[in-house]
């Protein structure tokens, strides 16, 4: 619960916020935080890093994708993105009779999600451009206990969320820096999902920005060779 | 026989059917330029290639694309995600329709600046506020299909503001969309209208720009009236052929241009929220609205001055004054060369009164654009109602400022400048 003086800290904090982005001229969006009733944590995403995605995608697989489907998104795509060999991924981490050139739907039905949880879970397959890596990786990292709740627990980020904290105890298991690289993990593999062509994308524009330089120097030649005519 | 002379020949069997030779030299080899022109004068090429990409890659995004309200948003993820290349596909034609609104921005700008409206080309700055209102639908069409959240709730907002019409308003608002909400039939005649009657509609238009254009010739910096001194041949002396002197001019601009484009395409392919909104990345929910509904930038000017209106007067309400004010905001335009009083073209030699307007209807726009952008506060709706006077003052007092002020004597020929 946020006391009175807490909320008119918040308007203070609004207003200083608001006259920042008035005269720099920076922001679109809106005067609240971009994390709910926090800043969000720093995070910059790392979609290179192989190993991260792949522990990412088996904890998402192992606590998320039980809720949360990646409809958009194929096993197979997510495999051969992650250099998982399709054999070992069917085995491991497809749970149904889905094949692995399927979209990631999940079994559960919707109508059994609102009886258990008073909500359908959302699809995560866009969630981290949604709502940004940072987002996801602030939500993660801020439940708390709260008996008010139905599972004990609400967000910080995401004010009484349906959803129970699923990770608690791995969060218990773990040292605070574990769990932080942990969800690390997890955050870095949805950034990849929501955008599965992005390195390819970045890799490629580089080839094109340097013909384009190349092209335009060239151009810019025969430009100056047809100018000195007008002289 | 040589191939040079075949070609002659194939050359001369077709121009005594169609007269080939004479329009490619009228159009482009030999259109005659003026020798003065800047760099302002490179948007109309790029703006011709741009619409040639949108054509392009939006012919191979509706290959992929389902306009139906069940299907439309995962048929852009299957685009994005298992298309060949459909990602790159999909980012350009997003990526350009902020590209194209930005360049004829700038060629508007140019014909603002240098009197190109002015006596004889009204017809083609006719032309040309045609194709920005044709632009306008098709921007908001296209943003229509992703079916996103903003998708359905910009195009709730937008369709909405035609309610506000006295008497007619709620049918009309029905009429166009086909329904009492916006729903699927919504989407899928706004998707027609993008992809087959609007295109046309931008084509044949642009193409009576041009025409125009080649018949009467262009304005130059100077507004000099090149025409007047013409060679034995007659061709004007302040002159040179399009062929290679300006190409090579247009195509090193365009090296530029790409470079700029590529370089928001493959590394910044949402622009930060302005080309691609992270909002559009949930599906549309009709029962769940966004927290602030904002068009895109390229209509940001237009809707900080419908929200700058919040006062109704004369019986009519504050909605519809405000979308009549952003309405008039587009349509002015049309009438500039009927307000503008002034005996010389480029701003160069209009007097201090010109300057000084033209100064702030620049300032206000891009206020307004910052203004259309951001949550509205007491302040803010304050400066939008300024910046919306200093707009519309620009064009109503055109009259009497162009003709009291003192002009500079405009030089007889470019090498006189």
């Amino acid at each position: 619960m946020q006391t009175c003086s807490g909320e008119s800290s918040r308007g203070m904090k609004l207003i200083v916020i608001l006259a920042f982005a008035f005269f720099s001229g920076l922001s679109s969006s809106a005067g609240e935080y971009k994390c709910g009733s926090i800043e969000c944590y720093e995070f910059s995403p790392d979609t290179k890093d192989k190993e991260s995605l792949q522990r990412g995608l088996s904890a998402y697989m192992n606590f998320c994708y039980g809720c949360h489907s990646l409809k958009y998104s194929r096993y197979k795509r997510v495999a051969e993105d992650l250099s998982i060999p399709l054999d070992i991924y069917e085995q491991n981490l497809i749970f149904d009779d889905s094949k692995i050139g399927d979209l990631m739907h999940i079994s559960l039905k919707e109508s059994k999600a609102i009886e258990l949880l008073g909500a359908k879970p959302p699809d995560l397959t866009l969630e981290a451009r949604l709502r940004s890596p940072e987002w996801v990786y602030t939500y993660l990292n801020t439940f708390y206990e709260d008996a008010s709740r139905p599972y004990g627990v609400n967000n910080k980020v995401y004010a009484n969320v349906s959803m129970p904290h699923v990770l608690e105890d791995i969060q218990s298991e773990l040292s605070e820096e574990e769990y932080g690289r942990y969800i690390a993990d997890i955050t870095n593999f949805l950034t990849y999902v929501s955008d599965p062509s992005a390195e390819t994308r970045k890799q490629l524009g580089i080839y094109v920005i340097l013909f384009l330089l190349i092209f335009t120097a060239f151009a810019y030649l025969v430009y100056r060779e047809f100018k000195k005519d007008l002289k | 026989m040589t191939t040079d002379t075949r070609t002659k020949r194939f050359l001369s069997w077709i121009d005594f059917r169609f007269p080939l030779t004479e329009v490619f030299e009228r159009h482009l080899s030999k259109y005659p330029a003026p020798t003065n022109l800047n760099i302002w004068y490179l948007f109309g090429f790029l703006l011709i290639v741009v619409l040639a990409m949108q054509i392009v890659t939006g012919l191979w995004l509706m290959m992929n694309y389902t306009n139906s309200a069940e299907e439309a948003f995962s048929s852009v993820e299957y685009i994005m995600r298992d298309v060949e290349y459909g990602w790159l596909i999909r980012y350009m034609h997003a990526a350009g329709a902020s590209a194209f609104f930005a360049l004829i921005y700038l060629h508007m700008f140019r014909g603002m600046m240098y009197g190109s409206y002015q006596k004889p080309r009204e017809l083609i700055w006719l032309g040309g506020w045609f194709t920005y209102l044709i632009l306008m639908a098709e921007g908001f069409t296209g943003y229509v299909l992703p079916w996103g959240q903003m998708s359905f709730w910009a195009a709730q907002v937008i369709i909405s503001l035609f309610s506000s019409i006295p008497v007619v308003g709620e049918d009309l608002a029905t009429w166009i969309r086909g329904d009492y909400l916006v729903s699927g039939i919504t989407l899928s005649r706004l998707f027609a209208f993008h992809v087959v009657l609007l295109p046309i509609l931008l084509i044949a238009i642009v193409f009576f720009h041009i025409l125009a254009l080649h018949e009467i010739g262009s304005n130059n910096p100077d507004g000099i009236d090149v025409k007047k001194h013409l060679d034995e041949d007659g061709v004007p002396l302040d002159t040179k052929p399009f062929f290679p002197y300006d190409i090579s001019h247009d195509i090193f601009a365009l090296g530029v241009f790409l470079i700029i484009f590529c370089s928001v395409v493959f590394f910044f392919p949402t622009g930060g929220g302005y080309i691609i909104e992270y909002v559009n990345y949930e599906p549309a929910n009709p029962l769940s609205t966004p927290a602030h509904i904002v068009p895109s930038w390229y209509y940001t000017p237009f809707y900080a001055m419908l929200r700058a209106v919040d006062f109704p007067l004369f019986g009519l309400t504050a909605k519809f004054l405000g979308f009549a004010t952003m309405m008039a905001a587009v349509a002015i335009f049309a009438v500039l060369p009927w307000l503008d009083r002034s005996p010389v073209k480029s701003i160069k030699y209009k007097g201090i009164l010109s300057k000084s307007f033209l100064g702030i209807f620049v300032v206000s726009f891009f206020a307004l654009c910052y203004l259309g952008m951001v949550p509205p506060t007491e302040t803010k709706t304050l400066l939008s109602k300024i910046f919306t006077l200093g707009y519309f003052s620009y064009f109503l007092l055109m009259p009497i400022y162009t003709r009291i002020e003192k002009c500079k004597p405009v030089p007889e020929r470019v090498a006189e400048v």
